[in-house]
């Protein structure tokens, strides 16, 4: 049994986490929820001994410390599994699995490792290097390595991140298993409210740094929601724009495109997107989607068939030419690839509209602090405005003419209120007569923001679906490699 | 980010300096020589006398150019390690315009200034080809062009432009007095050398601050994906800083033949070019300290003049303390940031 009892954790004037105190049991699954920035992250480094604590005490198998180190929480058994699993590609799976442990044979390894994988139904060949592995099965790697360390306690930070629905409901049995016959406490922290309300047995919510509630089944879904996004729950995200008919010419037309990236190469791409119209890409990462975004905007080469832009035929896929004729691409990694860091507000509208260079001070009250609702003084920094003032810096720096919009996941880091704000612009663009492409690794918000999806799977189009078919079942069996038509055949 | 307050920086540039003394001290002990009145003498070599100060002047002029000049490349976070083979290039074409003369006037002087400045750019333009084009990084083919440049320098003495009857390592043939830069009444520096470093402080000043071209160059620094992003042409920016800092390397180069030794010499640049990466790393690249920095390690190059002839021993010890010096501001800074890291962690 753990005791969390008063934890604070102050970084400068931001309380991170504020005055925290829950009891953990085992043989219980627990589900941390709350928006990015509501403290659960510090909450478990704290638990993980990563994070030493301004003030408070855990209690910990009858004893009371005032922090852990990653040695102490080792010892008391309490493990965490990190969104990007923390491994070596490079390196055999057997050597991974031997980190941290103490020394051993190869063969002893390779036993132990064979016996909780055929306890736990996994399967590994040690000798293949982790790069081999899917993301889902390096996490269940890292799990069984956490296991194998005399891990009781085992949190969990967003595991469904990157992986397919089949994986996740595996991984899902297996948390169970560990819970109801092992005794073991599962925390599972998400942001994701259907898994905590499938998983756990009881859940809690943080909210700007502190436990607003702890939930017990049976669960009411909307106390559940207004409780971890408070007022910002009761927006409204606005309906998919009509798409007008009779059909106007396309917007954008592939023909036999091949695109070529860095890793790897995509052919004889045929895709046509109509004005108004909002696409996503779904599939597992590194399937190619990011490669269609790269292409389409001249970031990556295209060495063979054409673009129709707007009727305009495009034999290369120049960035600046393309960039002229209305494609816009905005990427993820907004501070490394899309804002320079230490440039200011200011300035990023000064490099982006030289037209307006000498009203720039009403320019931007006009674009960013009205239309985009930005408040941040002009001077800040870029690297100091939170994800969402990121973000919203980076839509108001689209310009009003860009007719072609490619965006990778929009919505990256945002909290509820941020994330509406985002769609509903983007909306808002379509309905008047742009197009979006955008890829984002919640098929939530792929299934809701598409009119047409376009399922990735072993770097080439597996298929692209109409929004009347697209269910999260259909999509998750696409990404996986299974046809439409082996599909369709399991749902006869 | 919290910056400092100005007590504070002043602290901090104390313990910078107190770090360096030590060092000084620990590096002078084992060479024999009493460290205090080492480093007395090396000021009073240095600020003695009015033609001391003119010396220290002419030795300002060539280091500040070379280190504003370095501001731009640095700005769009390159390395401009060429900068001492660009000072050669610039010594190189200098000497080349004015070969037809046998004697002339500012006319001329103007010419030499401007070949001296080409040749530089020309010289630095090679590197941010081959850095942008060619994925070279700047800084192994800029000590490359620093080789080839000291080896075109030899050749052109002991060859081509050799004196005649003899080729010796104390160069081409003196140009005539009339092609020097006038000098400022006894002193050895001259009023043209003066008015153009202040002048290319000043507009380094405005290119950086006040430009949107030093915007954009700023961004494309800070981050390249971004500025291909925003349709910046970073390559073309990229190159432009370089050429610019290789024009202001250049000028050096012609001011050290015009206005110092008057003909081309093998050792021609006086390793201005690596001291200048020294200042600029010591101003971490701020404007504003550049001057004053130059102007101090200029008074250690004069002062270490006096080294060999009052204490017998070695110049090259200014040097080893001028490296010194980085080295405590370096350390310094580290220190620094770990103190403000456990400030903000705990």
């Amino acid at each position: 049994m753990i005791v969390l009892k008063d934890i604070h954790k102050h970084y400068g004037r931001v309380r991170a986490n504020d005055g925290i105190s829950l009891t953990l049991e085992p043989g219980h699954i627990y589900a941390l929820v709350g928006e990015n920035g509501a403290g659960k992250s510090t909450l478990m480094r704290v638990l993980a001994g990563h994070t030493r604590p301004t003030s408070g005490q855990i209690g910990i198998n009858d004893k009371t410390i005032s922090h852990l180190t990653p040695k102490l929480a080792r010892k008391y058994g309490v493990g965490m599994l990190y969104q990007d699993p923390l491994d070596f590609p490079a390196m055999p799976i057997w050597e991974n699995f031997q980190l941290g442990a103490p020394k051993r044979t190869k063969r002893e390894v390779i036993d132990i490792l064979g016996e909780l994988s055929y306890r736990l139904d996994a399967c590994f060949l040690p000798d293949e290097t982790v790069s081999s592995l899917t993301v889902g099965e390096r996490q269940l790697l890292e799990l069984l390595r956490l296991l194998d360390l005399g891990a009781t306690t085992l949190i969990l930070d967003e595991p469904t991140t990157g992986i397919t629905p089949e994986q996740k409901q595996d991984l899902f049995n297996l948390l169970m298993k560990l819970a109801r016959e092992e005794n073991h406490t599962i925390i599972l922290v998400t942001h994701k409210l259907s898994e905590a309300l499938e998983m756990a047995d009881s859940i809690l919510i943080m909210r700007q740094g502190a436990l607003v509630s702890t939930l017990t089944p049976p669960y009411d879904e909307n106390e559940l929601v207004s409780l971890m996004f408070g007022e910002a729950a009761k927006g409204v995200v606005s309906e998919l724009p009509e798409i007008p008919s009779p059909a106007p010419p396309p917007r954008l037309r592939m023909n036999d495109a091949l695109f070529a990236g860095p890793k790897y190469s995509m052919g004889s791409l045929n895709f046509t997107a109509r004005p108004g119209e909002c696409i996503g890409l779904a599939g597992l990462d590194g399937s190619g989607q990011e490669l269609f975004l790269r292409g389409l905007c001249g970031l990556d080469r295209m060495p063979g068939g054409t673009l129709e832009l707007n009727g305009k035929t495009f034999r290369s896929n120049d960035f600046n030419v393309l960039r002229r004729a209305g494609v816009h691409f905005v990427p993820a990694d907004r501070l490394g690839m899309a804002l320079f860091p230490a440039l200011s507000l200011m300035e990023h509208i000064t490099l982006t509209f030289p037209d307006h260079n000498d009203d720039l001070g009403e320019f931007y009250k006009s674009q960013c602090v009205e239309r985009f609702n930005l408040r941040a003084d002009p001077d800040t920094q870029a690297d100091e405005l939170s994800g969402g003032n990121q973000q919203r810096l980076l839509l108001s720096l689209i310009p009003d003419n860009a007719s072609l919009l490619l965006m990778e996941y929009p919505t990256r880091g945002l909290d509820a209120g941020s994330s509406r704000q985002v769609w509903n612009h983007l909306k808002d663009r379509c309905a008047k007569g742009a197009s979006l492409i955008f890829f984002s690794p919640d098929l939530d918000d792929v299934l809701e923001h598409s009119h047409r999806i376009i399922v990735f799977y072993d770097r080439a189009i597996a298929a692209v679906v109409d929004r009347k078919d697209a269910t999260m079942d259909v999509i998750g069996a696409l990404m996986a490699g299974k046809t439409l038509a082996e599909i369709k055949e399991g749902q006869q | 980010m919290k910056r400092d307050s100005f007590l504070e920086q002043i602290g901090w540039l104390g313990a910078a300096l107190g770090l360096a003394l030590l060092l000084t001290v620990l590096v002078a002990l084992p060479a024999g020589a009493p460290p205090f009145e080492t480093i007395y003498v090396l000021f009073k070599g240095g600020l003695s006398s009015i033609s001391k100060i003119g010396r220290v002047f002419s030795v300002w002029v060539p280091l500040t150019l070379c280190a504003v000049g370095l501001l731009l490349p640095f700005t769009a976070r390159l390395w401009n390690i060429g900068v001492e083979g660009q000072v050669i290039m610039g010594a190189i074409f200098c000497t080349a315009a004015l070969r037809p003369y046998d004697e002339g006037g500012m006319m001329q002087i103007a010419i030499a200034i401007g070949a001296g400045m080409l040749g530089g750019a020309l010289w630095a333009l090679l590197a941010g080809l081959l850095r942008v084009f060619g994925r070279v990084h700047e800084i192994f083919s800029g000590l490359g062009l620093n080789f080839v440049a000291l080896g075109v320098t030899l050749w052109l003495i002991f060859g081509p432009w050799k004196r005649a009857g003899v080729a010796s390592m104390s160069g081409t043939q003196p140009i005539d007095i009339s092609l020097w830069l006038p000098k400022i009444g006894k002193l050895s520096v001259s009023w043209i050398g003066l008015a153009l470093t202040i002048t290319a402080i000043i507009a380094v000043y405005f290119l950086l601050h006040r430009t949107k071209w030093g915007l954009k160059l700023r961004a494309v620094g800070e981050n390249p994906k971004a500025a291909t992003l925003f349709a910046l042409g970073p390559r073309r920016r990229l190159l432009q800083a370089f050429m610019i800092c290789g024009a202001c390397a250049g000028l050096a180069g012609a001011t050290q033949v015009l206005g110092v030794y008057h003909r081309l010499l093998p050792a021609i640049s006086s390793n201005y070019g690596y001291t200048a990466l020294l200042v600029g790393m010591m101003a971490s690249y701020r404007l504003g300290l550049v001057p004053f920095i130059c102007l101090f390690f200029a008074i250690l190059n004069v002062g270490s003049i006096q080294l060999p002839l009052q204490m017998g021993l070695d110049s090259s010890l200014s040097g080893v303390i001028q490296g010194v010096m980085v080295l405590s501001v370096f350390i310094i800074q580290g220190v620094r940031m770990w103190v403000r890291e456990r400030e903000e962690v705990d």
